[in-house]
């Protein structure tokens, strides 16, 4: 009885998760970066800016769920015996799994590169000393992080979406790899 | 077939349920700080945008689920009361955008005519502002019902093992 209440909360949380991650960033591409086209350039980086700073703490909270429920729900499940052995490298479900995995340490590596590289370069300030070259070089440099931003938050929505399809192959199939 | 349904079921439903958490977790907090003529300009935008992006994914989410039940091919077994649950959840939340966006919202942006008396400008902008907080109470419902459904779709049914992440 006890697992099964485990095992609702670990799938709950897993499913919000999901949510959060994969819904947030579609709303965040689809409804709030548009709409800031509307507002003033200089208002519209700090509403960017802001916005991104909320949804950057929603986005790691999610990432840090996916593990620990899929965990929770995997060993509540008393699924451990499909996985013994080299069972993860040689079975549908286990490589799997593995890829899911993978995938996951590839979108923690580039929410790593968008929290802790591109953003600091996005807020930092010209300095008043440097000059119009200064100046012009500080906006090309945020002009290309905020490039790169906009590319690995596409593909962190693309590999977000596969590692749901491989989910649902887990789920509601035998795996999909 | 089950996969393909399992998947758009559960993209169609995490995009509803995240675009309203990021609206009731970033949009809001954000609006407290923005000046009010754009908090309205960005509010009217975002909530017309919303509005079918919402919509898009509460359909995605209920066509697939009823696709794979009416093809006797449904990604698992619930029982009927989570079927009535679901259902009713389904109606509720899609009654609500609707609402919102058709009625509500418009309302909370309504400006006064030109040449209006300050009369009317007074209950054009009370009406404005029952409008707003209208608004804000049904989002809050919309999100707690979103919430409660999902736990709907963790419940395990009787006869089977859970939905999500089971090895069947």
């Amino acid at each position: 009885m006890t697992s099964t209440w485990v095992s609702v909360l670990a799938s709950y949380l897993h499913l919000l998760a999901v949510a959060v991650y994969v819904g947030g960033s579609i709303a965040m591409e689809l409804v709030v970066g548009p709409a800031q086209r509307f507002v003033p350039p200089a208002q519209a980086q700090v509403i960017g800016q802001r916005a991104a700073d909320r949804f950057l703490v929603l986005v790691w909270s999610a990432l840090a769920l996916f593990p620990v429920s899929g965990m929770l729900l995997f060993f509540s499940l008393g699924d451990e015996h499909t996985l013994s052995g080299t069972r993860l490298f040689t079975t549908t479900y286990g490589q799997t799994l593995l890829t899911m995995m993978l995938l996951w340490v590839v979108l923690v590596v580039n929410g790593a590169v968008i929290t802790f590289v591109l953003r600091p370069r996005l807020v930092r300030r010209a300095s008043a000393r440097s000059g119009s070259a200064g100046t012009a070089e500080h906006l090309q440099t945020m002009q290309a992080a905020a490039r790169w931003v906009s590319y690995i938050t596409r593909a962190d929505l693309v590999v977000a979406l596969f590692i749901v399809l491989l989910g649902a192959s887990m789920a509601y199939g035998h795996g999909l790899v | 077939m089950r996969v393909a349904a399992g998947f758009l079921t559960t993209i169609g439903w995490a995009a509803y349920l995240g675009g309203a958490l990021v609206m009731e977790l970033v949009w809001r907090p954000l609006q407290r700080d923005l000046p009010p003529g754009q908090t309205g300009v960005l509010c009217q935008r975002m909530g017309r945008r919303y509005r079918w992006v919402a919509l898009f994914a509460l359909g995605v989410a209920g066509a697939s689920w009823i696709a794979a039940r009416l093809a006797g091919n449904a990604p698992v077994s619930v029982a009927p009361w989570q079927v009535v649950l679901a259902g009713a959840s389904w109606a509720a939340l899609a009654s609500l955008v609707l609402a919102m966006g058709a009625l509500v919202h418009p309302l909370s942006h309504l400006r006064s005519r030109a040449g209006a008396s300050s009369e009317e400008r007074a209950a054009a902008r009370a009406r404005r502002l029952r409008a707003m907080r209208l608004m804000n109470a049904m989002l809050r419902v919309e999100l707690c019902i979103a919430l409660l459904a999902t736990a709907l779709v963790a419940w395990p049914a009787p006869s089977t093992p859970l939905i999500t992440g089971g090895v069947r």
